[in-house]
């Protein structure tokens, strides 16, 4: 394995590249998975048969909570990432904790916003509008759990291996995917939340 | 500590936090649906881009233009599709 020490940890060898290429591969295939279901919320957004319209259950309280939450964790593993470029394991650790912890704070108020839809009659069943809603921000959901599970396992191997290129290039990966799943709620922010706010 | 908070990271934070304000200006004042939807679209694409240079920091590798065109092929497919679609089930019928 040839490593290439004027690079990054994460690209230091020809596989990290190219993983870190491959992801941004996935990535652009998630950019689709959620198109296609920002399309079937668009569509069907005025189908609320005999439930609520989005106006009508929509909070902006706990949105802007959740919103604040994520751009902050975003924030956070932006720095893990750059405190484990200049070798600091101690604050790179620290930095993927905060971003974890917010995230849990994220996934918190999400499923107290889906409770209370359900406790106002606003189920999956309801109307084609509430399927459409609770799909899209149910995926973006379970993205931020098995991203939460992921970050956990990879906390672990750089506690008990150190910073290498292969732990490197993991946590690199997982910064890469938690910053995209920032970028999708920004969309749901805007297009779902705000947008049904005011029509 | 300085040193484990660069510049570039906290202006693209602070860049973040001050477009969801603009976002939040749709509700707070009365606009046409869209002015709304204009400035919803504006301020959602720079987050993205926010995201995407600043701390994804997508250009910082050599196969930077492989990247450039995955994503924005793949932002090209989401938007056929979502227009598209719209076009045939929605628009199509006014």
């Amino acid at each position: 394995m040839k490593i290439d020490s004027s690079l990054p940890l994460e690209y230091s060898t020809e596989e990290n590249r190219l993983k870190i290429f491959g992801f941004w591969v996935f990535l652009g295939a998630e950019i689709v998975l959620f198109a296609t279901l920002f399309t079937v919320y668009f569509t069907l957004q005025t189908r609320t048969g005999s439930g609520p319209n989005g106006a009508e259950i929509f909070e902006l309280t706990p949105v802007l909570w959740e919103t604040f939450l994520l751009l902050t964790s975003s924030f956070t593993i932006g720095l893990g990432v750059h405190a484990m470029r200049i070798g600091n394991k101690k604050a790179m650790m620290a930095f993927f904790i905060i971003t974890l912890l917010l995230g849990l704070g994220f996934l918190g108020i999400e499923i107290d916003e889906f409770v209370t839809y359900v406790e106002e009659g606003a189920t999956i069943q309801t109307s084609a509008f509430l399927s459409a809603l609770m799909t899209l921000l149910g995926t973006h959901g379970l993205h931020v759990t098995f991203g939460f599970f992921w970050g956990v396992a990879i906390l672990i191997q750089v506690a008990s291996r150190g910073l290498n290129p292969q732990t490197a290039n993991k946590a690199f990966i997982f910064s890469l995917y938690w910053h995209f799943l920032d970028v999708v709620w920004i969309f749901i922010f805007s297009f779902v939340y705000l947008k049904g706010l005011i029509s | 500590m300085k040193e484990l908070f660069p510049k570039q990271h906290v202006m693209g934070f602070g860049f973040s936090l001050l477009l969801t304000v603009v976002a939040l200006a749709v509700i707070k004042f009365d606009m046409s649906f869209n002015m709304a939807f204009a400035v919803l679209l504006v301020t959602a694409l720079a987050q993205a881009t926010v995201q995407l240079v600043l701390f994804m920091h997508i250009g910082e590798s050599e196969d930077k233009k492989t990247l450039y065109t995955t994503i924005l092929y793949s932002v090209f497919v989401g938007v056929v599709t979502i227009i598209g679609t719209l076009f045939a089930m929605i628009w199509g019928y006014n």
